[in-house]
Parts: C-alpha cells; structure tokens; sequence
C-alpha cells in the first residue's frame, strides 16, 4: 500500500489554446511534467507567476475547461485507479471522491464559504451528503474536528463577515478536513494572510496532515512557506519541472541553477551579504525561447542549453534536476 | 476604431445583421434629399393607391407617396433619437464621472438630484408638457425635454465605473505625474467608459424613438413635422385599417421595427468590444 | 541639522456609516519621526493589515489629511500647503505602488507617464528636453527611453514595470520617495533586483526612501531604521538590524518569530484563536 504513490503525474502536458480574432495562439503551460505524491506527505510546488503551477494543478484537479485543454500524458489519483486523469473519469465517480477522498483549500475563503449561510450550514452543505448519519451524529462529528483543530465550536453560527480572515482560513480548512480526505490540494492558502496568521495556518495544516495521514499538494510562490512545511518540493520555471527532491536537499544543495537562485536570494534576518535579482524576464509561453528555457538568465548558459532541452535526472536519492551543466559535471 | 469594426465584421453575426438593417434605415432617410414631393403638401398624388411601380409603398388618404413620405419620417425620427442620445450622453457622462470621481459631498448631491430624475414617472411629464406648451412643441423642444429626462440611469451606470477607476493605482500615478483631475477623467477615465456610453447610446436611440412613437401615434406632439409616429397618427386619423388602406400603417411599422431591432443587435454586439478583457487580447495582452 | 519630514504626533480618524450610526475609527495614533536633510536613509514601516501603516503613508504624500498632530515637509506644514504650493510638494514626495501591473494605465503608453512627470514636475518646457529627462531617469534604473517608448504595460514583465515606475518618480528629482510595498507582487526572481535599487538610490542620488512592507527580511536587509506599527501606534522602533536581531516589544516577537525560513519551525499545536 505504501509503495503506491497516491498522486502520480506522467508527461502531463496542458495547453491553452485559443483563437483571438483570427490569431491562433497555443500557450504551453503545462509541458511535459512527472511526479509522485507519496501518502503522508507534504508536497511543495514553487514557481513565479505565470510559472504555469496554477494551470497545473487545475490539470491534476480535472478542472480543464477551454481554452485549456489535456494535450499527453496523466495525472492519476490511487482512489480513481480506472481513470487517466480525473476528468476523464466517470462523472459519478468523481461526485463520489470529491471530499471524501480528495478536497481543496482556496487562497480566497470567501469563495467557499457561502456570505449568507451560518458556517454551520456551509458544513451541513459540503459534508452531510458525504459523511451521512444523523444530524445529532453529524454535530457531533463536526463540533469534534473542529475542537481537534482548536477552534471554538460557536463559529458554526457565525456568519464568514463576523470571522478575521484567519480565522475564516481556519474554518475552510477545517471543512476541507472534515472527511478526513486522502489527498488535499491547497493553493496558495496563506498567501493573503497575516504573517503572523500565516504561521498558525501552517501549524495547522501540518497537524491535521500528520494526524490524519493524508498527502497535501501545496503551492506557493513564497520559499519561505516551503522551507518550514513542505516535505518534498518540486520549482517550476516556464510551465517545465526544473527540479523535485526532499524539500530539506533541495534547500541544502539546489541543483538547478534557477532553484538556486530563488533560495540564495532569500533575504535571512542576521545575514547581511549582498543578495542579487536575476537579470532577463520569465519567458512568454507563447513563444517560450528554443533548448532550455532558462538559458537566457542563466548564469552557467553553454551552447548545448540554446538548443537542446535538457533531460530531468537523478543528482541523488529522490533527487531529480534538469539542467544540462549537471549532466556535464559542471556543477 | 477600424480594426474594432473590422473584427466586430468579421467574427459577430449580430452586429453583421444589425449594421445591415442601421444602414437600409440609414440609406431610406438619405433618400429623402431626392424626393419628389415636399413632405408637407398633400393631395399631391390620388390618394389610396395600393402598392404598385408608380408608388412602391402605395399613397395615403391624404395623397401623399408612401414611400418618400416615409424618407422623410424615418429621417426625423432618427435625428430625434441621435438628439436626445448624444444630449443626454454629455449629461450622464459629466455627472457619472464628476460624482464618481469628486466622491464625497459633491457626489451625495448629485446623486440626489439623480435619484429624483430615476423616480420621476415619465410619460405623464411629457404630457404635462404637450397640454402646457400646445402649439410651441416642436420635434427639436421635445428632444431636449426627454434628453433632459433620460440621462439619469446612465449617470448612476458611468458613476460606478468611475468609482471603481479611481480606485485603481494607475489613477494615482496619473495624479503623481501632475495631471489636473480634468485631465484624468478626460484622458485617463473616459476611454473606459466609452464602450459602455457607445452601446447605452443604442438603448437610449430606442427608448427616446420608442417614446416619440407612443407620443404621436396619441396626437400628444407636434403632428406637422412627418415622423414615424406622425405618419401612423394619421393614418389612424383617416382609419386607415378599416378604410383598407393597409400600407399607410404597414411600412412605417416595419420600417420602425427594423431600425429597433438594428439598434438593439448592434448594442449587444458592443459587449464584445465593452469586454476589457476581450480588448485586450485583440491588442495582444491580457489573457495568459 | 534641519529634518526633510517630520511627524509629530499624527493621528487620523476616519468616520464610516451614514448619517446615524457612525463609526469612528482610529487608523493611526499619535505617531512621531524624523528624517533627516542631510542623511539619506531607508526608513522601513512595517506592519500587518490594519496596522494604520497605509494610511500612515497616504498622509505623507498628502492625500489624507491628518486628524491630529503636524507633518512636517522640509519646514513647511503639509496639511497647510496652499494650491498653488501643491506641484511643488507632489515634485518633492513621490510615491510607488504595491501593484507594478496596476501602476499605470494599461490602455496608454508608458513613455506618456514620463512625460507627462517632465512637463508638470520636472520643469522640461518641450519635448526634448521631458525625453532626456525620462531618458535620465530611466537610467537611473537600468533602462532606456529607446527600450520604453511606445510600449504598452502588458508587453512589460513585472520587474521592469517596477522600475519605469521608479524611474517616472524619479523625472521630479524628488526628495522623498514613498514606496508602498513595492516588492511583494514583483516575482522572487526580480525582487532583490528592485530592493538592491533602493538602496543605490539612497547611496548614489542622496534620496530617502520610506519603505512600507509586512516583509522583515527584506526591512533587515536593506533598511537603516525602522518602525514597527501595530493598530495604528509605534510598538518599537530604531536601527533596523539592531531591533530585528533583538527585538523587545512581545508583538515584535512574535512577528520575529513568525519570519519564515529554512530554519524556522512549525507550532504544530494550534492555538484556539
């Protein structure tokens, strides 16, 4: 059972596709990523804007709608074993897994929580259906998540407005909880909170993950999140995978030199040596640059990078970069 | 603009069909430069002549040609619409920006004033008009009177969109960078609002030809100036339908209904363009 | 020495509801600082959402009024400057925005914005001399006028955006640049790119600069005090590495503690509130 990763991405390509007035665009987003997600884990996704991370996990969550479409590969839950990818699954398998087996976490509450339904209520819409019993029973098992997870059961008659926005992300983790969900995907949950709020969200989430052993898919922009949290991290540069390890190697020897530029970057209180940007701009997908798509910003650039795409591989246990200056022992 | 048209030609059926008909309209009241008989006189034709070669649309109790009477109709009606639409364009757009803006006091009190204009009942105005000024009501007074009662909706609608604008930091680059605040509703706010102004223009043509239609066909206006509604006044004066005289109805309301139903598809088809998001993508940003 | 602004006492009040029912609320306290003529310096704010720290700023550039207290713009009080005095003060307060995306209009040229700075602020009578006072300017920040002009916000990434945004508060010579987390939505890769450029502006143009931001590592990194806000008072302030590396105020602490970094850890006891 423990050998079966519960989430696992094959050359997963998604592209947009679309015509403007007469003027077909393809927007390689998504381009040719591999990964597992373990059970009992906490997998990172890093990458800037526009890095395609969004448009990835929308791919892996089965929400592709045009222009977006699934151009190769899978992306494969261990709970849908039949199905390639979630949204080619049976609608009524999907119904079935949705909160029980694999729920979400929004960087905007409020999109979740229902403005004009008590919290309680929002509860009784999202898990009833799913955990069943009676209402009594259903209480129970809510007003028990929730003091679990450290929260006043009284928020259940709140309405979202009376609640801190804290606090609200509490709630809706709380609810994306409360079946107690194999697989979690968060998206940049803390992003727009508080950094003090930020790290009692983060504490949260971890104790929830240990406890119930579930896999979390969490994506941020913010290294710092993935430096405290995150068990493995995978960056992502131009809609590519450009690295995947343990989130304590890659932090300790980052191999691609793009991931090693976002962690030598990092401004740390105590440490006052001269921190640089990267020069050049993140690449328009549309027309992503020929070989690697990094080499106009890299600092290690060789001929080889301007035209051959480099490979992903091994630079140590579970540890995978693509980078051509690897592969050539120049690292 | 013409890369705007161009592509509202090439990829919107609605506004395809809508400019087809604006233009059949627009070309009918052209042709009233080239008419025969002066739109005033009567008994200048027989009177009653079915649709035929020598009068296309037929001639009226009044011996009057159908057709060329209708050129003339059609032409004022259509000038009356523009009025009003462009007249009350400027008020709304004045107040919308200035209230949305200004904010604050300057907004409360024009916002009451607007307000009041909303609620007032329309249609027993005008009238109230007709029976005050009797025989100085003319196509032109009454234009202004309804421009002066029909801009109201579309203040509150460019007020909000102003309200959001001022919002967005690029309005405070522009006040860091020494613009006036006429210049930053003029050349800032203004492109904005403009789509929105384009196609409420469309829905405010309609409802002023709408209104001048229901006004004349009740003999509440200046019956001497043809129009649309003039023409249907009389020929209900005359009895038209049970005379058997069909066409003297028949044609001014079709041709009252093509320009509607013009008028409309082309204001839907400005959503295209209204979109800023669509605007953007066809200028090649925007959409990732 | 004579002090380039200085705060004393500033409160503001701001009144919400209508005519019944109105709320008073006290977005800034009685706040007290000083920078000096003579002594460029990075003067960080730091505070969370709801710490009177935006509204702090809005009144330094002179958009809000303060309830309480006096600002005072080299020797001048800004809530007394008269109209006519006003383009001279917007010339010497110049602001940044959180937002590179948002900063300028996305349906105009950027070059307009520049332009426009020189005309109004920058004292350039024709069209010559605002391009040689953008094309200045814009090198100031590692750009120039041929790489900007005639081109759109969208065909920009974020990074540069930032800079033309500099770079166009830069056309009035000003004295007193207020940047208004100006990093946090500028993708990590160009970040430090932007936050070293503050500091060569301190160090090569003699400018201060009051950097607002909820971000301690970058306050650390590149400011020389700071003041840490929280509802709208001053809960600690001083030199920034010293108050950073040691902290006293408990809610220093905690925002201290709550830094997060690959040496930090997780309280993964949650607390109930």
């Amino acid at each position: 059972m423990s050998s079966q990763p519960i989430l696992r991405v094959e050359n997963l390509k998604a592209h947009f596709r679309g015509t403007y007035f007469g003027v077909s665009r393809e927007v390689r987003a998504v381009d040719d990523i591999s990964f597992d997600v373990e059970r009992n884990e906490i997998f990172g996704l890093a990458g800037e804007s526009s890095s395609g991370k969004t448009t990835l996990i929308k791919t892996i969550a089965g929400l592709i709608r045009p222009p977006l479409e699934l151009v190769g590969g899978r992306a494969q839950f261990a709970f849908l074993p039949d199905a390639p990818t979630i949204h080619q699954a049976a609608p009524a398998a999907v119904a079935a897994i949705r909160w029980r087996h694999l729920s979400y976490i929004m960087q905007g509450s409020m999109n979740v929580l229902n403005p004009l339904r008590r919290i309680g209520a929002t509860f009784r819409d999202f898990a009833l259906p799913h955990l069943g019993g009676s209402a009594g029973a259903f209480e129970a098992t809510v007003t028990a998540h929730l003091e679990r997870l450290r929260l006043d059961p009284s928020v259940l008659s709140a309405y979202p407005h009376e609640l801190s926005g804290g606090m609200r992300q509490r709630v809706t983790i709380a609810l994306a909880t409360i079946c107690k969900p194999e697989f979690i995907i968060a998206d940049e949950p803390t992003t727009a909170l508080d950094v003090i709020v930020q790290k009692d969200v983060l504490g949260m989430i971890r104790s929830i993950q240990r406890e119930m052993g579930s896999s979390v898919l969490f994506v941020t922009h913010d290294m710092g999140v993935h430096a405290t949290l995150t068990d493995k991290l995978g960056v992502m540069y131009a809609g590519r995978l450009v690295e995947v390890g343990a989130t304590r190697d890659v932090f300790a020897a980052p191999r691609h030199p793009y991931t090693r530029h976002l962690i030598h970057s990092l401004p740390r209180i105590g440490d006052v040596t001269q921190r640089s940007g990267l020069p050049g701009t993140p690449p328009n997908l549309a027309n992503p640059p020929p070989g690697c798509r990094f080499h106009p910003r890299c600092p290690l650039a060789m001929d080889i990078c301007r035209t051959v795409q480099p490979a992903m591989i091994d630079v140590g246990p579970g540890h995978r970069a693509s980078c051509h200056a690897i592969s050539e022992g120049g690292s | 603009m013409t890369a705007i048209l161009r592509d509202l030609l090439r990829y919107n059926g609605e506004f395809r069909i809508g400019l087809l008909l604006i233009m059949a309209v627009a070309v009918m009241s052209g042709l009233s430069f080239f008419s025969p008989y002066p739109p005033n006189d009567v008994y200048v034709v027989a009177p009653d002549v079915p649709p035929g070669a020598a009068h296309w649309f037929g001639t009226t109790s009044r011996g009057q040609d159908v057709f060329w009477q209708l050129t003339f109709a059609i032409r004022n009606t259509l000038a009356f619409g523009l009025i009003v639409a462009v007249l009350s364009r400027i008020v709304s757009l004045a107040v919308g920006l200035t209230a949305g803006y200004l904010g604050g006091w300057v907004d409360r009190v024009l916002m009451a004033i607007n307000d009041t204009f909303i609620v007032i009942p329309l249609f027993p105005i005008l009238i109230l008009f007709y029976f005050v000024l009797r025989d100085s009501m003319s196509t032109l007074l009454l234009a202004v009177i309804m421009a002066s009662l029909g801009w109201a909706y579309d203040a509150r609608l460019i007020r909000s969109i102003a309200m959001s604008l001022k919002t967005r930091e690029f309005t405070e680059t522009s006040i860091f960078s020494g613009m006036t605040t006429r210049e930053i509703l003029m050349r800032e706010h203004l492109p904005y609002v403009m789509p929105v102004v384009f196609s409420t223009t469309l829905n405010n043509m309609n409802w002023s030809i709408g209104l001048e239609v229901t006004l004349a066909v009740l003999g509440f206006m200046d019956i001497n100036t043809p129009t649309i509604g003039g023409m249907i006044y009389w020929a209900n004066q005359h009895t038209a339908i049970v005379a058997g005289v069909w066409w003297w109805i028949t044609f001014p309301i079709l041709l009252v209904v093509m320009t509607f139903v013009g008028l409309y598809l082309l204001s839907v088809s400005m959503n295209e363009y209204i979109d800023p998001r669509s605007r953007l993508a066809r200028m090649g940003g925007g959409a990732q | 020495m004579t002090a380039l602004i200085e705060a004393k006492n500033i409160s503001k009040t701001f009144s919400r509801g209508g005519v019944f029912a109105r709320r008073r609320i006290e977005a800034v306290k009685g706040i007290n600082f000083s920078l000096e003529e003579d002594k460029p310096e990075i003067f960080a704010v730091i505070g969370e959402s709801g710490s009177g720290k935006s509204t702090l700023a809005r009144m330094i550039l002179g958009i809000h009024k303060p309830s309480g207290g006096q600002l005072i713009f080299q020797g001048q009080d800004v809530d007394k400057i008269p109209r006519a005095g006003r383009a001279a003060f917007m010339a010497r307060v110049q602001p940044i925005f959180q937002n590179p995306f948002e900063a300028f209009n996305p349906l105009k040229k950027l070059d307009f914005y520049l332009t426009m700075t020189a005309t109004r602020f920058g004292g350039a009578t024709s069209r010559a001399e605002a391009d040689a006072a953008s094309d200045q300017a814009l090198r100031q920040v590692g750009l120039s006028l041929d790489e900007i002009k005639g081109r759109f916000p969208h065909e920009l990434s974020g990074g540069q955006l930032q800079r033309v945004a500099i770079a166009r508060a830069l056309v009035s010579k000003p004295r007193l640049i207020l940047a208004d987390e100006p990093v946090s939505m500028v993708d990590a890769s160009l970040r430090m790119s932007i936050v070293n450029l503050f500091g060569d502006l301190r160090d090569r143009l003699g400018l201060s600069i009051i950097y607002i931001t909820h971000d301690l590592a970058t306050a650390y990194y590149i400011s020389d005090r700071l003041i840490i806000m929280r509802h709208g008072e001053v809960v600690e302030q001083g030199p920034a590495r010293e108050v950073l590396s040691n902290p006293q105020h408990p809610y220093s602490q905690q925002l201290r503690a709550a830094v997060l970094s690959p040496s930090a850890t997780l309280e993964t006891i949650t607390p109930t509130h």
